[in-house]
């Protein structure tokens, strides 16, 4: 059976007063006091974890850190283990009540918030796929089927990739008849998005995370902005 | 055109590059060609679409001047001097892998008439420092470049 390896600091260490920082900016969250009860040490959150089977990771390691307030395993945990999580909630069936799943996503806010290269390194994979939702309203894309991006799909992804629009055509509804984005997305729900986005911060999460795709995403949306109207509006 | 391989991938000698932004300069006076590296295209995989900035768009060094998405990546050209895109190489709109096949020549992506270029060509690496630059970074990176077919060869 293969060991948890937690002694693997993946990313560069920082002070334990940095360590104790980050885990106060988790404690803060107000979700913070209704996932974290208590460990039995039972296991059926582990048991019922689809990650824990296939990679090198526990919710119950997680609750457990948590619970301890070990800071150093903490931040350990939160340089790479909460990104195995597939945020299913399956530990939710803890006993106590505890929630790993709700602990790894305060963990991941805080993460992300904070810029940390684990949140960088974690999402880069979706990079197009932010681009897409934030710039066109849907967030993927048929054109996404590539032999390089979805080799699991077999050689079967060589022919949609090669005959996609024709596929596209296929479909009854003229609104799926995209390749660039999943559907026809009206430019008045467009801009609603963009200010919902400028409006609640996420353009600042994004900042932190990746700046060359909110360098991207700036652009795209000003003008579009502009176009409409708003042309107070700035994201820098 | 002379030219260096490191790891597969290419680096032409003549031109300069913003080696932090993989991209590569060609300077005729004061108006320059911009375009991706071997590197970049490597690293960004088959590119589905290149959408440049319009012409007559000012732009400041390390601005976007274009979005290129691959399957599963997004990320901006991002402009290595401070000046107006004069002209976007059209043949992109259609056939973004240009780019990956030819990312020194055929896929340019626009030119630009810069406003300050000599202070920002002297920014930027070229000739032996250029491949060395390369090397260090591909090294540290651990990159290795992988081509399409039909890409350019360069012997």
């Amino acid at each position: 059976m293969m060991a948890l390896d937690l002694s693997q600091n993946k990313h560069a260490d920082v002070s334990y007063e940095e360590k104790e920082r980050l885990f106060e900016e988790v404690k803060a969250d107000e979700r913070w006091h209704h996932v974290l009860y208590g460990c039995y040490e039972c296991g059926i959150c582990v048991a019922a974890c689809p990650s824990a089977r296939f990679y090198d990771f526990s919710p119950r390691v997680i609750a457990q850190a948590v619970a301890r307030e070990d800071i150093d395993l903490i931040y350990t945990l939160m340089s790479d283990s909460i990104w195995d999580c597939s945020q299913c909630f399956s530990c939710d069936r803890c006993p106590r009540q505890n929630s790993p799943g709700q602990i790894i996503t305060v963990m991941r806010e805080v993460a992300v918030k904070n810029g940390l290269q684990t949140a960088k390194d974690a999402l880069q994979g979706y990079g197009r796929i932010i681009y897409k939702i934030m710039a066109t309203g849907s967030q993927v894309s048929p054109d996404m089927l590539q032999p390089d991006a979805f080799p699991d799909w077999g050689t079967h992804v060589y022919e949609i990739a090669e005959n996609l629009e024709e596929w596209r055509r296929a479909l009854p509804p003229e609104t799926l008849h995209t390749t660039e984005t999943g559907w026809k997305v009206d430019q008045k729900t467009i801009i609603e998005l963009y200010l919902i986005w400028h409006m609640t911060g996420v353009m600042d999460l994004i900042e932190g995370v990746d700046e060359g795709l909110f360098m991207i995403l700036v652009d795209v949306m000003e003008e579009r902005l502009e176009e409409a109207g708003y042309d107070d509006i700035t994201f820098d | 055109m002379a030219h260096e391989e490191v790891k597969g991938c290419v680096i032409l000698k003549d031109l300069h590059y913003s080696v932090q932004d993989n991209t590569w300069v060609k300077a005729d006076g004061d108006v320059v060609t911009i375009g991706m590296t071997d590197i970049a295209q490597s690293l960004a995989g088959p590119i589905l679409h290149a959408k440049t900035k319009s012409v007559g768009t000012a732009r400041k060094k390390g601005r976007p001047i274009a979005t290129v998405e691959s399957g599963k990546w997004v990320g901006p050209v991002k402009s290595p001097v401070t000046g107006e895109i004069i002209e976007v190489n059209e043949q992109l709109a259609g056939d973004a892998q240009l780019i990956n096949r030819s990312p020194y020549r055929d896929g340019w992506v626009v030119k630009m008439k810069a406003s300050n270029l000599e202070a920002e060509l002297a920014e930027m690496t070229t000739g032996e420092a250029a491949v060395e630059a390369y090397r260090q970074k591909i090294e540290q990176d651990g990159i290795a470049c992988t081509h399409i077919d039909d890409s350019d060869t360069y012997d």
